[in-house]
Formats: C-alpha cells, structure tokens, sequence
C-alpha cells in the first residue's frame, strides 16, 4: 500500500490505486493543491477535473479529484458541509453529473470543508453499470486520505535536502 | 696468522648476522604486503566485484564491466541478484515538491522503470532518451517512469533541471530498496497485467535497453497468443471451420488421402521421410 503525501494531504492509496497531489504553478493569482486518484495510468498533462484522464479509463476503472478552493470560499453555503462523506451510495452516481459526458460512465461530486479547507471531490466510474462493484472501491479511496489544516502544515515532500548526501 | 684467520671469521659471522636481518626485514615486508593485498582483495568480494570471484567464474570472458554507484548511507547492501516477482507501487515525491504514486499491477501495458540518478555520468544518455520514447522505439503503450533517490539523498533542482515533464519522475529512495537497486544506470520491465517484474538489469547503452524492452514485449506477445488459444474454446461448427482452416494453410485440401488413413503409407507417403512429430498434422493444427 504506497502512501503519498503533499500539500498538506496525505494518501494511504488502497491497491491498484495511482495518485499525484500536485499544485499546479500559478498564472494569475494563487493555486490550490488537487489530489487525483485512480485505477489506470494518470498522464502527466490531465486536467483538474480529469480531461485527458477520463477518456483512457476502462468500464471497471475509478477516477477521482480532490480539488481546494481558495480560503474565500470558507463560509459560503456550497462548502457548509463539514467533512467528506463517509461513503457514496450508488444513487450517488449518475451520467448527468458527469463533467464530460462519455458514454457509459457515471460520476458524483459533492463540496465540503475540512479541517479549515474548502474542496470538491469529483469521482468518476468507468461503467455506470458496474457501479455496485466498483463502489467499494471508491469508498475504500475516500476513506484513505487525510487532511492537514492549511496553517503550519509543512508537508514533508517540500522540506529542504540536507546538503552533502548525494 | 692465527690472527688473520680470526679476523677472516668474525667478517664472516658480521655478514651472515646482517644478512640474517636483512632477510628478517624482507620477509616482514612481503608478509604486510600480502596482508594488505589480502585485506583488498576482501573489500573487493564483499563490494561484489572481486577479482577471481567464484559467481563470476561462469561468465568468463562474457562479463562486462557493470557501472555501480557506491550506497548512501543508511541504504542497505542489495543482495547480488534481485529475485523477479510482484512489483510494489513507485511512490516518492517530484522534483517540484508534489506527490506522486505510480501502480504498476494496471492495464495490459509495460512499464519501464527507470532508476537514475542526477550526477551519475553514465545515466545522462538515458535521461534524454527515455524522455523521448520515440527515441528509444519502445512497443506500443509502453510507460516510462524515471525514478530517482528521494531527497535526502538528491538535490531536487538537479533532478527539476534534467525532467522535461513528458514522462513522470518520481524520487522515491523506498522504490530503489524495494527493487533492490545496485547503482545507477538500473531499469526493471514490469508487466501491468500480472504486476510482475519481467527483466530487470543494467544496460549499457540506449540500444541495449530498447532490445531489452522489445524482447520482453515478443515473450509476452507469444504467451499471450499460446494462452490465448489455449481458451479460444471453439465448438460446433466454428471449431470444424477454424480445422479446416489450419489444414488448408498446411496444404491439405479434402480428399487428401492423409484425412482418411488406411494404412501408415497414407499418413506417411514413402519418399517423404519419416517426419517427426511437427510432421504430424494434429500438432500442425495445435501449432497454429
């Protein structure tokens, strides 16, 4: 079990799971970390919410993004639930909540706050008819990752080497 | 006289005393150099590359030179030969300070592991064409994954200024203990659809490591292929027709007297030879 962890999240990745928690470099502005997740090759160049990635998934793979907004968001009625969910129900999942609509696939997104953080987590399952078995999967997933308050959360990733050990 | 001659033996006694020490001296000396050779050539074995070792001994004149880089500390000595198995996820961190997880137990794809380090001078040829697989004419949906030591034992600018971002680079010094790395150059073939480690070894040049991967990728082609026929499971009328097929194409047509054999001269016509077994045409079939 590969465990990651950057940005103030960390990730015990459940078997056959991939991940990255990246902070993409800014344009305009400040960037917030997105964490991907999923059951297949996660090209270096996908989008956010998973363009490019969706497409290459098969009907028994699962994508997700953990996706922080910015601290102006904290307060606002869309992020008032406190916490992730502890699971997903398959009436969660449906085409039309997809971001992308691709045939066959079904997907959820719900937005909360946690530990001070605003996010939206968007999943995405390859077949909408095989969501009964892929769904513990995804639970298994949401119950795998932790969140770190933004403030004095100094993830271990960006920590300075010490010199003179190469 | 009687003086002379004494004087005679006392020169004679002088001289073997000082050629008595000097021998004494001599055998002192060889005896340190050969313990100091001795204390070497022990440093050598124990490193694995010791003159005359035994495990090299049936390589003979085959053997190449293998580029090894020195542990760093607290890295534990790898044993000489990894065994192959179940490959364990790549996960470290970026050059850029992310996160980065990479499963190798997914999809019907290779990945090659490339594990490089930033100032080892042998890595600098693969760290420009495995970030250019159309360079190296991997197979088709071959994965490139670079993966250095973590940063406590990499400067991550140095690996930042050598990552293009076309192919993943993860810094993971876990990964290079869970395979077992001896130094760098070092790349391990993982086949997803089963998660094993299929090759792993050095290479010493960009050539050798592509032959590598192509060779790995036509095994798993042709296991594929026998596996693959093996469960085709025809029945009825397909398996007659997929038959007649394969006996077509090994030119036997209907009415070839071999399908309706009476004697032994029908299934072995005299002046044919006597065939082996792949003469055989039930093992022509199962053959194709």
């Amino acid at each position: 079990m590969a465990t990651i962890a950057a940005h103030g999240i960390t990730a015990r990745l459940p078997a056959g799971f991939e991940g990255r928690i990246f902070v993409r470099p800014p344009v305009h502005g400040h960037t917030y970390p997105v964490a991907q997740f999923a059951t297949f090759a996660i090209p270096d160049d996908v989008g956010d919410f998973g363009s490019g990635a969706v497409q290459l998934m098969g009907p028994s793979d699962v994508f997700a993004t953990l996706f922080e907004y910015g601290p102006e968001s904290l307060g606002r009625a869309l992020f008032a639930r406190q916490g992730r969910p502890v699971s997903f129900a398959e009436s969660d999942f449906s085409p039309i909540r997809l971001r992308r609509g691709i045939p066959g696939q079904s997907g959820t997104q719900c937005f909360f706050t946690e530990s001070e953080r605003p996010f939206s987590l968007y999943v995405v399952l390859g077949s909408q008819g095989m969501r009964r078995v892929l769904l513990p999967r995804v639970n298994e997933l949401l119950g795998s990752f932790t969140i770190s308050p933004p403030v004095g959360a100094v993830p271990e990733a960006v920590r300075a080497p010490e010199p003179g050990l190469n | 006289m009687n003086t002379g001659v004494e004087g005679k033996g006392d020169r004679v006694v002088a001289l073997v005393i000082v050629s008595t020490f000097v021998v004494l001296v001599l055998g002192i000396l060889v005896a340190g150099l050969l313990r100091s050779h001795a204390d070497i050539l022990r440093s050598l074995h124990e490193l694995g590359v010791g003159v005359g070792d035994p495990a090299a001994n049936g390589t003979g004149a085959g053997a190449t030179a293998v580029p090894v880089a020195a542990p760093g500390p607290g890295l534990r000595s790898p044993p000489p030969s990894p065994p192959l198995g179940v490959a364990p996820a790549v996960a470290g961190v970026t050059p850029g300070g992310d996160a980065r997880a990479v499963a190798l137990d997914h999809g019907n794809h290779l990945t090659l592991l490339g594990f490089l380090s930033s100032g080892c001078a042998s890595c600098a040829a693969f760290w420009d064409a495995l970030q250019t697989p159309g360079r190296l004419a991997l197979p088709a949906g071959t994965r490139v994954v670079i993966v250095t030591k973590g940063p406590d034992r990499e400067v991550p600018s140095e690996v930042q200024a050598r990552a293009t971002g076309r192919v993943p680079v993860v810094m993971s010094t876990e990964a290079w203990l869970d395979y077992q790395v001896p130094g760098s150059p070092f790349f391990v073939l993982v086949d997803g659809t089963s998660g094993r480690t299929v090759g792993q070894g050095v290479a010493g040049g960009v050539g050798q490591l592509t032959e590598l991967v192509r060779r790995a990728e036509h095994d798993r082609g042709a296991a594929a292929d026998g596996q693959g026929a093996a469960q085709t499971g025809l029945g009825g009328p397909a398996r007659a027709a997929a038959a007649d097929d394969v006996l077509r194409a090994a030119g036997i047509l209907p009415g070839d007297p071999s399908l309706y054999p009476r004697t032994l001269d029908d299934v072995f016509p005299k002046g044919r030879g006597t065939p082996g077994p792949a003469g055989v045409p039930g093992d022509r079939a199962a053959a194709g």
